[in-house]
Order: structure tokens, then C-alpha cells, then sequence
């Protein structure tokens, strides 16, 4: 009979039984120290998207989502090491352009509509923008800036005097060191003895390939160009790698200055981003053999690897020495050929597309041959300085094919794939919390830190009208 | 050329939904009180669920209406973000009427309805897995006539049919945001039947030996023209047409085997094992009957495996006016390491019961039960999604039921 009883009471007692399932984990700091972060880097570190700088944008860049991680460490907060200062713009329009978004556009030849990345309709220059950024006077160090992201700033241009007053709008709003004479690296020391960070994130680089590779090869490429000026490269070109080697050298020796803990940041396989695979070098489609006869005419006297046929062909091209030739499998067509030219103006058909648009074999070949000269080094800096070393153009390399994120898939399909913003080139807010929860990896693992990753999908992917 | 826009597509991650023990134990309110055990011993006309054989053994025609009220609540954690599903109540009714055909007659018809499956899971609209389930829900319930035959003082048999009746509603959010960052979402909405049957052979070794063997067929629910609504961003509407959907739901085929004692007049002891077929869920397919680029027929994979759950119950007769009960039962999940779904997280189950029987009048009985449910903590995955954490679940549920013999 007792035992019936004693039954009957466990399962009554069941009844204020509810899930626990809190797993409570301290987040800890392990061998660094997060309480002053510095993130150093180009526009994929100010939170560039869509094309232009706002600031939402800025209040989404990876390092304010790694700098709200980084105050989930018990003792991290405390004082103006609380405060993330990012120099954040008056409008969120765009500056100095209008965003992306996206809208439609209607082509007068084909009269047809189709959605697809606009500037935003609705842009006005915001003046105040265009100013020096104010620090809003609060309790935090006057000149304390946490996010030292200058869109379009190279490695290249950091011996660069006068950078900020006549080459980058973004450095005229940021710099503090505003003298003809100041270099980007008069900056970066100013801001660095006035922070004194704990630990930085430097993400420098990629600007030194992308230029070429958006401006569609057109420079030297070989790394070998002579500078235009003392210390300026022109920004169409790659970097030679000795500038590169040097530059990026002193900057890793001022960010560790102050004993900063750190972490770098390697460059991404940029030919691997939307902005180069939106249109594949064999979209000229021949639907009447009548077509397929005049085009192989017209092109008769030049090099055609493959007949016109009806389906699907190669485009016609500018190559590097600007000759022109049918493009082969595997060579890119640029995003910002002009949707109308394609449509009307028979380019890649009956007009051969400029070579600003087209990234061909052998200038794929130096983009890579640099990017992995690049990442070499920079991976030497990590040993050698004892720093976390992320491998974003790996991780990144995940993304460009698919990886699955609680439920959502992240791929570069541009527009729908998530992860890249309407340029094809910076990544959503999304995307840059991708990026965020990387190198949280990379700092736990080089750190023994246990820092909490993101919540992805809290933040906005592509916005459909 | 490129209208890039058009030609890509959306990816679904799941549109998953109900999933792992889908199951309902909650047929008889005497047997749930005896940790779900009934097998064996035909105790009243819920027998024809329990085992279709013993309906021969009751003496008078049975009228018996039962329910219970299921609460159950699930939690979720990823270490950084922890989650409560939404508060909801679910309330099967079972009702049965049974007996000889005629005082004495070895023959007994009888009609049962009841719900053997279902689940139902809601999570907050924002919740961290909301691109794989919102909510998820399957009712249903079944009709068995059914037949049963005693061929002498130790062996009785019997069979019903099955006609199965059930709804299925999933919804989830679209990993597509509007102008103003909000999700789209997905709404399905389909009903549907199936067949099946239930066999029964039941045993009678001495007043105090008995034994039973049962086999439920697996019932195909199959759910045609249900309803695919999608809430998208305008300039998506043609890529996310509302259309219809199909898909087929097994309910799985159950192997039962019961033993009861009763070593002295006051005391039965049962203990039954019910072997569950559940591989027969291997993939989730959810077939639109529009597609387009950005739409298409979803394969879900479950890779559920077969589960044999073993359950123990007591009946304590105080004295002829009431019985006390109690009982337990250990109830393996079918859900596969790499297929914890957030739509119905599972894990191994602890199940407590008790329950009384009350008899007012000679021929009128009033049963209580109460059955308490724990999951184990599971940190599990779903691969599909990638999508990870810790779940566990309970359930408190209460249940009555009446029964009077003419």
C-alpha cells in the first residue's frame, strides 16, 4: 500500500515540474583582455554597405557587434571602456553617394521592369555629413575613437601624405590629423596613444586587390607599376607586395604599442564575391540560327574559341591589351556593366564588352597570386607577433558556396543570398555578423577565451520592397 | 539578359513541423493512471483500443466517455539565448460504447474514438528558430469499429477497423525581410484521412494470469489540398504564389505485449512493451502543387528509428467503492542524433502516473488519472538547418473519464 502512495506522490509532484534547460556559461576573457577595443580596417570594418556608408550601417558593422560580445565578460565593463566610439555619420541616406536599395527600374529598350538595386530615391546630401566628425560630448575621452574603418583606405596608402585631406572623403570626416602632411599613420598613432587599447582587430588589405579587380584589371597587375607620386599607388593597380609587406608591418607594430592583445584579419578571395558572378561570361543566348551565322560573320577575322551556336555562348570581349576575342569559361563580367548595354547595344554580342568590365584569365591570375602573397604575410605578422589569425577568405570561402545558419541558408547569390548587400561587394548586416561569430571563433581558440557568439538573424539581411 | 532579381531563388529551410512522438498514450483513463499498461487486461470498453481482443471478456454493453488535458511546455538554450514555447492546452476525448451482442454470447461489437497522435508547439514570433518553425500542430482523431470474439474460458480475439481523420498546421517565417526588417511567413493549413487496423488476442491463463498481443497497423494520413499561404514582401508575391500543398503523414504501426497478475484480490500488476514502428518516417515531403524559382516541394529528412517502450502499473482495490493506481514508463525517442528539430524537440521520456477509480453506483465508474512527463535535457542538432541547443521538455496532464454498464 506504501508504495502505491509513494507512486501516486511522484507523480503529482511532476506537476510543477518545468523545462530547465539555462545553460549557464561565464562568459571569460582567457588570456587577453577586451575592456579597450580597437578595430582597425577599411570599409568592410566601418559597417559599409549597399554602396555607401549610413549610420545604421555603422551601428551593424562587425566590430559594434564585437564589442557588445566582448562586454558580455564579467569585469570587461566599466568607465569609457563601456563606450564604443565610431564616428558615426548625421544621415543615414548614404554618404557621400546615395545607398542601394532595392526598386525598380524600367529599361527603355527591352520596356520591361525589373527589380533590382537603385540608389535610394529619396537621397538628399545631408551637409553636416561633409563636415568634420563632432564628438557628442559626453563622458568619454574627448578624441577616444573605437572603430578606426576608413572606407577605400589600402595598406598601400598609409605613408600617404595629405591622404585625408585630398584622396578620401571618409578620412576628411574621421581624421583628426588633418595637416597636408599627415599621413594615415600620423592618425592611427594619435588615436592609439589616446585609446590605449586592450586588444584590436585589424582587417587591412583587401583594398589593395579590390581596385583592380572592380576596375576590371585595366592597371599593371603584376605588382611591379611604379608609383604615380611618392608613396601613391594608383588605386586601379595591386599593390606591390614589398609596399604592402612594409606598411602593413608598421601598422601591426602601432596597433601592439600599447600592449594590445589583437587579432588579423586575412583578405577574402574578393573574384569569389556576387560582384564578379552575377553575370556569367557565357550569357549571350542565341535562340535563331540566323543569329548564330551573322555573329560568327562579324567576328570572323578574330580569335572565336567556340563557334556561335543556339544556346548558350561565350560573350565577345577586351582583353588586358585591349584586343578583342571571345571570353573563355571561367573569365568574369563585372556587375556595373550597364544593364541597357547587354540588352540594346548587343555588348558581348555584336559590340565586344570593354575590358573595365572583364576580369580575364591572366588578370584573375595576378588578383590571386597577390591575395595569396597578401595572406602569407599576413599570417607570418601573426606568428610572429603572437596574434589570433582569422582566415576570413576561407571562412568566406564557406559562405560564397552556402553554409546553413539556424534554419537560413547564406550563399552569394546576389539579392537573395543573404550574406552580400546590394553592392555585391560589402556584406548585409547579416553578413557582417557572420563574420563577427568567425572571429569570435578565432579569438576563443587563440585566446582560451569563451565569449558568446551572435545571434545572426537578429539583424536585417537585403530589405524587399 | 540578367533580370538576376527573377531568376533566384529562396531557400525554405524546412517548413518542418510536428516530428518526433507524435504519440498519444492517453486512450483509457485506467490505464494511463497504471503508467499506460493495458495490453493484457481488459479493464472496460477502452479495451477496444487496448486490445480489441479482450471486448468479448466484458459481461454488459459499455458506454464510456473519457478526456484529459494535456499541458505541456518545452524549453531551449544555446548557451547565449534560451527560449519557453508559448503556453497551450490540448484536450483528446475518447469515447467508446461496447460489449456482448447479447448476455452471454462469446460475440461483442463495439465502436471506439479516440487519439492515438498529435502535438502541438508554438514558439514566439521572433524566437531564434523561427526560420524553421513557428508553430506546428497535428490533430486528429480515430473511428474503429470493431468485432471481438470469445473462442473459450482462455482465449478471446479480436479486430477493428480504422478510418483515421487529422489536420496539420505549420507555420514559420521566411528568411525574406520587408522594408521594415519584418520576416515573411508561411501558413499551411491541410486536413486528411487514412486506414488502418487494430488486432487483438487476448488471454486468459487463471483469474490471476493474463496476457495479450496486439498490432496496430500503421495508418498513411494522407493530406491533400491543404492550403499554402505565404506572407511576402509585395514585389515577391509571383515568386511566393498561394497554391495547395499534399503530403502523407505516417502514424506508425504499434506491436504491443501485456502481461497482468493479480497475486492477491486487492492487487494487479501489469506490464506491457509496446514496440513502435517509427522508421517509416524517414523523409518529410511537402509537395506544392505551383512551383517556381523560388518555390519548391520540400524534403525534410527525419531518419526516425523503431522504439520499444516498457511500462509498469499497479491497481490497489481499497474495496469495492474505489481502486487506487499508479504506474510509470520509460519512453525511448525515435529522433536520430542530427534530427532534433526545433518543431517537436524529443528526447527520451520519464513518464509518472496515478489515478483512482471511483463506483458510486454498481454500474457507474468515475476514473482519475494524472500523468506527469519529463524529457531528458538533449543537446541535439538538426542538421538540416544547422541549427543547434539544448531542449527539454514536460507535460502535466489530468484526465477524467466515466463509464456506465447497461
Amino acid at each position: 500500500m506504501k508504495k502505491i502512495y509513494a507512486v501516486f506522490g511522484a507523480a503529482l509532484l511532476m506537476m510543477g515540474c518545468k523545462p530547465n534547460v539555462i545553460v549557464t556559461q561565464t562568459p571569460t576573457a582567457g588570456r587577453a583582455d577586451f575592456s579597450n577595443y580597437l578595430a582597425i580596417g577599411n570599409s568592410l570594418t566601418s559597417g559599409y554597405t549597399d554602396n555607401s556608408l549610413t549610420v545604421s550601417g555603422q551601428l551593424n558593422s562587425y566590430p559594434e557587434r564585437l564589442f557588445e560580445q566582448f562586454q558580455l565578460i564579467p569585469g570587461t565593463k566599466g568607465g569609457s571602456k563601456s563606450y564604443f566610439i565610431q564616428p558615426l555619420l548625421h544621415s543615414d541616406n548614404g554618404y557621400p553617394s546615395a545607398k542601394y536599395v532595392l526598386g525598380y527600374t524600367y529599361n527603355a529598350c527591352t520596356g520591361d521592369s525589373s527589380l533590382g538595386p537603385i540608389p535610394y530615391p529619396n537621397f538628399v546630401a545631408d551637409p553636416i555629413d561633409a563636415n568634420r566628425y563632432v564628438w557628442p560630448n559626453a563622458n568619454y575621452n574627448l578624441g577616444q575613437v573605437n572603430n578606426l574603418g576608413v572606407p577605400g583606405i589600402r595598406v598601400a596608402d598609409l605613408p600617404v601624405a595629405g591622404y585625408a585631406v585630398n584622396m578620401n572623403p571618409y578620412a576628411a570626416r574621421f581624421f583628426n590629423k588633418m595637416g597636408a602632411a599627415n599621413t594615415p599613420f600620423d592618425e592611427y598613432l594619435y588615436r592609439i596613444n589616446s585609446l590605449h587599447p586592450s586588444f584590436f582587430t585589424m582587417w587591412m588589405g583587401a583594398n589593395d586587390v579590390l581596385g583592380y579587380a572592380t576596375a576590371g584589371g585595366v592597371g599593371d597587375g603584376t605588382g611591379l607599376a611604379a608609383p604615380a607620386a611618392l608613396n601613391i599607388y594608383n588605386t586601379t593597380d595591386i599593390t606591390p607586395t614589398t609596399v604592402f609587406t612594409t606598411c602593413y608591418d608598421s601598422l601591426v607594430r602601432l596597433a601592439i604599442k600599447t600592449g594590445a592583445y589583437g587579432a588579423l584579419i586575412n583578405i577574402p578571395d574578393v573574384t569569389s564575391l556576387p560582384f564578379f558572378n552575377v553575370i556569367p561570361s557565357n550569357s549571350l543566348i542565341i535562340t535563331r540560327q540566323s543569329e548564330a551565322d551573322s555573329l560568327n560573320a562579324l567576328w570572323a577575322h578574330y580569335p572565336v574559341t567556340k563557334a556561335f551556336a543556339l544556346g548558350a555562348n561565350q560573350m565577345m570581349v577586351y582583353d588586358h591589351n585591349n584586343h578583342i576575342r571571345q571570353s573563355i569559361p571561367g573569365e568574369l563580367i563585372l556587375l556595373n556593366l550597364p544593364q541597357s548595354s547587354t540588352s540594346c547595344a548587343g555588348y558581348g554580342a555584336t559590340q565586344a564588352i570593354p575590358s573595365q568590365y572583364v576580369l580575364t584569365t591572366d588578370e584573375l591570375q595576378n588578383i590571386h597570386t597577390a591575395t595569396t602573397a597578401f595572406n602569407q604575410f599576413i599570417y607570418q605578422e601573426a606568428l610572429r607577433y603572437n596574434l589570433a589569425y582569422v582566415d576570413m577568405n576561407k571562412y568566406l570561402s564557406t559562405v560564397y558556396s552556402g553554409v546553413e545558419y539556424n534554419g537560413v541558408s547564406y550563399n552569394a547569390q546576389f539579392v537573395t543570398g543573404g550574406a552580400f548587400s546590394l553592392d555585391g561587394i560589402h556584406l548585409t548586416q547579416r553578413g557582417y555578423a557572420l563574420v563577427a561569430n568567425q572571429i569570435i571563433a578565432t579569438i576563443d581558440s587563440s585566446y582560451k577565451s569563451t565569449i558568446p557568439l551572435i545571434d545572426v538573424n537578429k539583424y536585417n539581411g537585403v530589405l524587399f520592397p | 539578359m540578367k533580370k538576376y532579381i527573377l531568376g533566384a531563388s529562396l531557400f525554405l529551410s524546412s517548413l518542418s513541423s510536428f516530428g518526433a512522438g507524435y504519440q498519444i498514450n492517453l486512450e483509457g483513463l485506467r490505464q494511463v493512471a497504471m503508467g499506460g499498461t493495458g495490453t493484457a487486461w481488459p479493464w472496460d470498453a477502452s479495451t477496444i483500443f487496448y486490445n480489441p481482443g479482450g471486448l468479448a471478456r466484458l459481461k454488459n454493453i459499455q458506454l464510456y466517455v473519457g478526456a484529459s488535458v494535456i499541458m505541456p511546455s518545452t524549453g531551449y538554450s544555446n548557451g547565449a539565448v534560451t527560449a519557453t514555447s508559448v503556453k497551450q492546452t490540448f484536450t483528446p476525448v475518447n469515447f467508446y460504447v461496447g460489449g456482448p451482442i447479447r448476455e452471454g454470447s462469446p460475440w461483442a461489437v463495439g465502436l471506439g474514438v479516440y487519439t492515438p497522435y498529435g502535438t502541438g508547439l508554438q514558439w514566439d514570433n521572433n524566437w531564434i528558430g523561427r526560420y524553421m518553425v513557428r508553430s506546428s500542430q497535428l490533430s486528429c482523431f480515430f473511428v474503429q469499429p470493431t468485432v471481438s470474439y470469445r473462442v473459450g474460458q482462455f482465449l478471446s480475439v479480436g479486430a477493428g477497423f480504422v478510418y483515421a481523420n487529422g489536420t496539420l498546421d505549420m507555420t514559420q517565417a521566411l528568411p525574406v525581410q520587408n522594408i521594415l526588417g519584418s520576416d515573411a511567413d508561411s501558413k499551411l493549413h491541410g486536413a486528411g484521412s487514412g486506414v488502418g487496423f487494430n488486432l487483438g488476442v487476448q488471454m486468459k491463463f487463471s483469474d490471476e494470469l493474463q496476457m495479450g498481443l496486439t498490432y496496430r497497423s500503421q495508418v498513411n494520413l494522407n493530406i491533400d489540398g491543404g492550403s499554402a499561404h505565404f506572407n511576402v514582401p509585395s514585389s515577391l508575391v509571383s515568386s511566393f504564389p498561394n497554391t495547395s500543398f499534399g503530403t502523407t503523414l505516417p502514424l506508425p504501426q504499434v506491436a504491443s505485449f501485456g502481461i497482468g497478475i493479480r497475486p492477491t484480490e486487492f492487487l494487479t500488476i501489469q506490464f506491457d512493451l509496446n514496440y513502435t514502428g517509427w522508421n517509416s518516417l524517414d523523409t518529410l515531403a511537402v509537395n506544392f502543387s505551383q512551383h517556381t524559382s523560388a518555390l519548391k516541394d520540400l524534403h525534410a529528412p527525419r531518419m526516425y528509428r523503431n522504439t520499444l517502450t516498457p511500462r509498469l502499473g499497479m491497481c490497489f482495490k481499497i474495496c469495492k467503492e474505489l481502486s487506487l493506481m499508479g504506474g510509470a514508463a520509460y519512453d525511448p525517442t525515435p529522433v536520430t542524433d542530427g534530427f532534433v528539430s526545433p518543431d517537436l524537440p524529443d528526447a527520451d521520456r520519464i513518464v509518472l502516473t496515478c489515478g483512482a477509480a471511483i463506483k458510486p453506483l454498481p454500474r457507474f465508474t468515475i476514473l482519475a488519472a494524472f500523468e506527469g512527463t519529463t524529457s531528458v535535457k538533449r543537446n541535439g542538432m538538426y542538421n538540416y538547418g544547422n541549427f543547434a541547443g539544448t531542449y527539454q521538455t514536460t507535460a502535466a496532464t489530468p484526465g477524467l473519464a466515466v463509464y456506465y454498464n447497461f
